[in-house]
């Protein structure tokens, strides 16, 4: 019961972050400025969903989230800096 | 999880998902594109994950795990292109 509450809001607060990165995104237009709302969508609302595994209380669906939780905490970042990087450095025409 | 929540879930992100197509079609140029995609993909996740929830089997999470993969080796390479101007 317990865990089914706090499932609950942890599924809720990162479908909101979402939400809320998606709408940052079509309101800026620069990529440098799209860049941080990206980082809201790509970190910590996938992390909080995926958080909310603990209200399922199945051991394989925790398993399987804890191993793509601990891979989007590694590649969120990673592809974020090579993203800033590319619009650094690319070529103008 | 209680059903109703994970229902609503499913719907919220796959309304999300509408937005992200919205960004993708309104990208302007290669790197607007690749941010989209990157976007896009990490919807897909909370999808594959809210789905998973719902049916309560952990196959969707798998999926979901290969999917960041592509996504992560993808964004590397389309930068690199974008830098560089050519593959290579």
């Amino acid at each position: 019961m317990v865990f089914d509450v706090i499932g609950s809001v942890l599924l809720a607060l990162g479908l909101l972050l979402a939400t809320i990165g998606l709408y940052g995104l079509l309101r800026m237009d620069d990529i440098n400025h799209q860049l941080h709302p990206a980082g809201l969508v790509t970190g910590p609302a996938v992390i909080l969903v995926l958080l909310a595994c603990v209200a399922t209380g199945r051991a394989e669906i925790i398993t399987s989230a804890a191993l793509v939780l601990l891979f989007v905490l590694i590649t969120s970042p990673l592809s974020a800096h090579a993203i800033a990087r590319a619009a650094r450095r690319r070529r103008r025409p | 999880m209680p059903d109703i929540v994970a229902t609503i879930a499913v719907g919220w992100a796959t309304l999300l998902l509408f937005g992200g197509g919205l960004l993708l079609l309104r990208s302007k140029d290669t790197l607007h594109r690749v941010l989209a995609l990157d976007v896009l993909v990490a919807i897909v996740i909370m999808l594959l994950t809210t789905l998973s929830y719902l049916r309560g089997v952990s196959y969707y999470i798998d999926a979901a795990l290969a999917l960041a993969l592509l996504a992560l080796t993808s964004t590397l390479v389309a930068a690199r292109y974008v830098i560089r101007g050519g593959p290579f």
